[in-house]
């Protein structure tokens, strides 16, 4: 539950997919992608995905759609609204248009984002009411 | 280039394009097109029409098949449709129920 500016470049975007299911960078999919299992995309991807695992739009990767997953991790370009029930990273290089909701979310520097961050985090003790706030977050209008 | 798979866990409905192997491990509905080779593993479910490289089935594919190159139906692979290939073999204990068109 927070909201985390993170500068670290620790993210490994770049490393081999370990995951089963893999969209390779000369694939291109339009239509629904629903599963269990983390899905790492290389290529294109239009349409709907809906997974309960991690998906990973790796570098060079281009993804229009709306995804509800698990996590996400976005190195690539992706177009589309997010609902994601745990973290969503968007690491240096990626390109993203579009809202992203999840428990926490990360920009790392160097990406280039485009629409609002939907997220609830606890406000600090010395902060408004000392209670958590729950907060639509910043809004950066389009 | 790295290839394609889809998991066990995943499945695609609409159209997968793709210059490079495709791997079939889950669910595929919609078109399948690959400029390479094509393998539905064992437990896998193709229903979609197949063009293709190289093909192999151990799985389930209800479509027509075309394959610029070989089509090979393993034992356990289960085929219904049309088949064109330069080439096919189709194993014992492989079910299939089609036509074979051989281009000759």
């Amino acid at each position: 539950m927070v909201l985390t500016r993170s500068t670290s470049p620790a993210s490994r975007h770049d490393a081999a997919p370990s995951t089963q299911a893999v969209l390779g960078s000369g694939t291109r999919v339009r239509g629904r992608v629903t599963g269990d299992g983390d899905l790492t995309v290389l290529g294109q991807l239009e349409g709907e995905v809906h997974l309960r695992g991690e998906l990973c739009i790796a570098e060079g990767a281009r993804v229009v759609s709306d995804i509800d997953a698990a996590a996400l991790r976005v190195a690539g370009a992706l177009e589309g609204d997010v609902h994601v029930s745990g973290d969503v990273a968007v690491l240096a290089g990626a390109h993203v248009r579009g809202d992203l909701h999840g428990a926490s979310v990360s920009l790392e520097e160097g990406a280039d984002f485009d629409g609002r961050l939907d997220c609830e985090f606890t406000l600090p003790a010395d902060l408004g009411t000392g209670e958590g706030g729950l907060s639509d977050g910043p809004k950066a209008r389009r | 280039m790295a290839s394609t798979v889809i998991g066990a866990g995943i499945t695609i409905e609409g159209e997968l394009s793709a210059d490079e192997d495709v791997v079939v491990q889950g669910t595929v509905r919609g078109k399948l097109d690959a400029r390479e080779g094509v393998t539905v593993e064992s437990g896998a479910t193709v229903e979609a029409d197949i063009t293709a490289g190289p093909m192999t089935v151990a799985g389930a594919v209800t479509g027509n098949i075309t394959s610029t190159d070989r089509v090979d139906l393993q034992a356990g692979a289960r085929v219904v449709g049309n088949v064109k290939a330069t080439r096919i073999t189709i194993a014992d204990g492989a079910q299939f129920k089609g036509n074979v068109d051989m281009d000759v």
